[in-house]
């Protein structure tokens, strides 16, 4: 198996002085999709962009290794380009600034990185427009301003729009799902499963089950208060489902 | 006690070189400097304590001493590492205000246009250039702080320019290229560039304006531009300023426009250590537009003043005015926005934005619209906003794998390029932004 894609060891952290993340604890290997569920306010989010590198948060404990590496010392450029996409739960819109030029700009950022060259503005332009074409996205939204205007699902889209052209190896979807009507939803689930592959893992983090249903996941971890309380198959999620994050929340209640 | 205080040298130079001025261009002009001169020697250098003048200190202009301009050896190899003197148009060049026909070509320009150096335009087109002047004036306007001192000035030295002129029915299909290059080399020197446009009716026209310097010695450039837009006339100016860092730049831009006529005036401000540009266009024709739009950035301890002002005198136009100013470190911004809507222009419709974005806590900027409508059925907005660049989009690019310093380049040049839309020069436009965006680095 090698070495695990990423690699979360007892992960505490804290936004100004409120504690978050209380010792997660968490390994996907290439190949594998876990599922991250909990009620809201249990640090999903916060999870999540830790992972993407957000500074509003502050790491008191424990390590991150991607591939091996050190995640928590790379900038967010570097992890970017090193492979690790975030899929934002709230898309920001830049105005000013282009679809493709963002688009074009980030290809080329990450292949300057990787030490190849620039990609040229044309095969660039018929790469984009096959993936948008997957996507169902309407290529107007190429000459668009970042995210400015779209609908909440066109956002979503355009998230995981990004996620294929940059074709990361390790990818993290922030409630990927929140705001999306089924059709959308499973235009996003497509998106994401046709990027399936043995190279790549992915996280999913979700408060519903109902994503799962279509990016069917080998893992589920629920993250109570900050820690992962429990993990099992995709069954899990369907039990959470059934019975509602309150049932796990006693449980953890009862055995402290 | 009566202290004696040595006059600034921007007024002793006067006597010294007044011979030597009275040799340039008619008789009638030795009377015209003086009586100029004779003006701004009453009032002087302006400080703070002047209205027109609040947020920006001439400190530095007050304390140094500026020679008369002197001639410089520019080579066209120098001007290699200057893009924006590549550009493909008819081409005027000066240095340090005198004219540089080694580094000027127009060829090609059509027969009926006039582009010529003061030298020739006094000579051959007396009639037209004995108009000078007759624009580049508040008299009569409306305005209880009006203040006109550095035209004066610029009156006072008025030796060599730049002359245009665009017969009535002509469109000019390449842009014009006022170059004013600079080489203060050989000591500090004050140099008064001048510009006269005439836009005939219904003719086109761009027009570029570039001031720039080879080396960053101290230097005083006090430019006064003239433009006339006849009916149904078009003029595209669009001025890059990139002065020398340790230059002081002061410039008084008067537009005149008449019926039917479109004048766009596109301003990028770069250079200079203080600057001050000052844009007033006189309405005075119906179905106008009027469209002003500057971007200036400010880094280090760099002051940009810009000063606009709309005099709407007849009904039914329109003005469009959009500044956006970039100030990192400790740079100082200051925009102060005169809309005056006269008594009998009704239908007017004039909008103002500016807006400010600080890039660090040390940066300042003083923003002041100011409208003065004496009309009733009037529409005028004006917004001015200041701000920082915004985190979640600075993290969200850098999520792409964007570098921090392109992220911050890339939303800083989102936020200026709206100031650069109206260039329809293209190469012009795409070379504004790469500077902006090196800049920015």
């Amino acid at each position: 198996m090698g070495v695990p894609m990423l690699e979360i060891r007892n992960l505490c952290a804290r936004i100004e002085e409120k504690e978050i993340l209380n010792g997660v604890n968490l390994t996907v290997n290439a190949g594998e999709v876990h599922a991250i569920m909990g009620p809201n306010g249990s640090g999903k989010s916060t999870l999540a962009s830790i992972l993407a590198g957000r500074s509003d948060y502050e790491v008191t404990a424990g390590s991150v290794k991607y591939c091996g590496q050190d995640l928590l010392e790379m900038d967010p450029e570097v992890r970017a380009a090193e492979g690790l996409f975030l899929a934002f739960q709230y898309p920001v819109e830049i105005p000013g600034v282009s679809n493709t030029y963002f688009l074009r700009a980030a290809v080329n950022a990450i292949r300057k990185h990787r030490g190849e060259p620039e990609m040229d503005p044309f095969k660039f332009m018929k790469f984009i427009r096959l993936k948008m074409e997957q996507l169902q996205l309407d290529d107007k939204l190429l000459s668009r301003s970042v995210n400015e205007g779209f609908s909440g699902g066109e956002k979503k889209r355009n998230e995981i729009f990004q996620m294929a052209v940059l074709e990361p190896k390790m990818c993290v979807l922030d409630e990927t799902d929140s705001g999306l009507d089924i059709d959308a939803l499973r235009v996003v689930a497509d998106g994401v499963n046709s990027l399936r592959s043995p190279e790549r893992g992915f996280l999913v983090i979700t408060h519903y089950q109902r994503l799962l249903d279509y990016i069917v996941p080998d893992f589920v971890h629920v993250l109570v208060g900050g820690k992962i309380v429990q993990s099992g198959g995709k069954e899990l999620a369907l039990e959470l489902e059934a019975k509602g994050y309150s049932w796990i929340e006693e449980q953890v209640a009862a055995s402290r | 006690m009566i202290t004696l205080e040595k006059p600034h040298s921007l007024i002793a130079n006067f006597e010294t070189i007044e011979g030597v001025l009275s040799l340039f261009g008619p008789a009638s002009l030795l009377e015209w400097r003086r009586s100029n001169f004779a003006r701004f020697e009453a009032v002087g250098i302006p400080t703070t304590r002047d209205e027109e003048f609040k947020y920006l200190s001439l400190r530095v202009l007050s304390e140094s001493q500026y020679q008369p301009a002197y001639g410089a050896t520019i080579y066209r190899e120098d001007l290699d590492a200057h893009s924006v003197c590549g550009l493909d148009a008819y081409t005027l060049a000066f240095i340090n205000g005198q004219f540089a026909p080694e580094l000027s070509n127009i060829a090609g320009l059509p027969d009926s246009v006039i582009v010529a150096d003061f030298e020739e335009a006094f000579e051959v087109h007396s009639e037209e250039m004995s108009r000078l002047g007759s624009i580049a004036t508040l008299e009569g306007k409306l305005g209880s702080t009006n203040d006109e001192r550095f035209v004066w000035l610029n009156s006072s030295y008025l030796s060599e320019g730049a002359f245009v002129s665009v017969p009535a029915g002509v469109v000019v299909e390449k842009p014009i290229h006022l170059l004013f290059l600079n080489d203060a080399g050989h000591g500090a020197f004050a140099s008064h560039p001048r510009i006269f446009v005439q836009v005939g009716e219904n003719a086109q026209v761009k027009l570029i304006e570039t001031h720039l310097a080879v080396r960053d010695d101290p230097y005083f450039a006090n430019a006064v531009v003239e433009i006339s837009v006849s009916e149904n006339a078009i003029l595209e100016h669009t001025k890059v300023q990139l002065e020398g860092s340790n230059a002081i730049h002061i410039a008084n831009t008067y537009v005149h426009q008449r019926s039917n006529s479109t004048y766009t005036s596109n301003l990028a401000t770069f250079g200079g250590s203080v600057t001050r540009s000052e844009i007033n266009a006189f309405v005075d024709g119906e179905h106008t537009e009027t469209w002003l739009n500057g971007a200036y950035l400010g880094k280090g301890e760099q002051v940009h003043d810009n000063h606009t002002r709309i005099d709407h005198a007849k009904p039914n136009c329109h003005s469009f005015e959009v500044y956006k100013g970039i100030l990192d470190d400790s740079s100082i911004g200051v925009f102060n926005g005169k809309i005056f809507v006269y008594e009998d222009a009704q239908k007017t419709d004039a909008k103002q934005t500016n807006q400010a974005l600080l890039l660090s806590p040390t940066a300042t900027i003083n923003t002041k619209p100011q409208l003065e409508i004496f009309a009733d059925d009037v529409k005028c907005t004006h917004g001015a906003t200041i701000g920082q660049l915004r985190e979640d989009a600075l993290f969200y690019l850098r999520a792409r794998g964007i570098p921090g310093a392109e992220a911050r380049a890339l939303l800083v040049y989102a936020f200026a390029a709206a100031a650069f839309e109206r260039i329809s020069i293209e190469p012009l436009r795409n070379l504004l932004e790469s500077m902006l965006r090196a800049r920015m680095k």
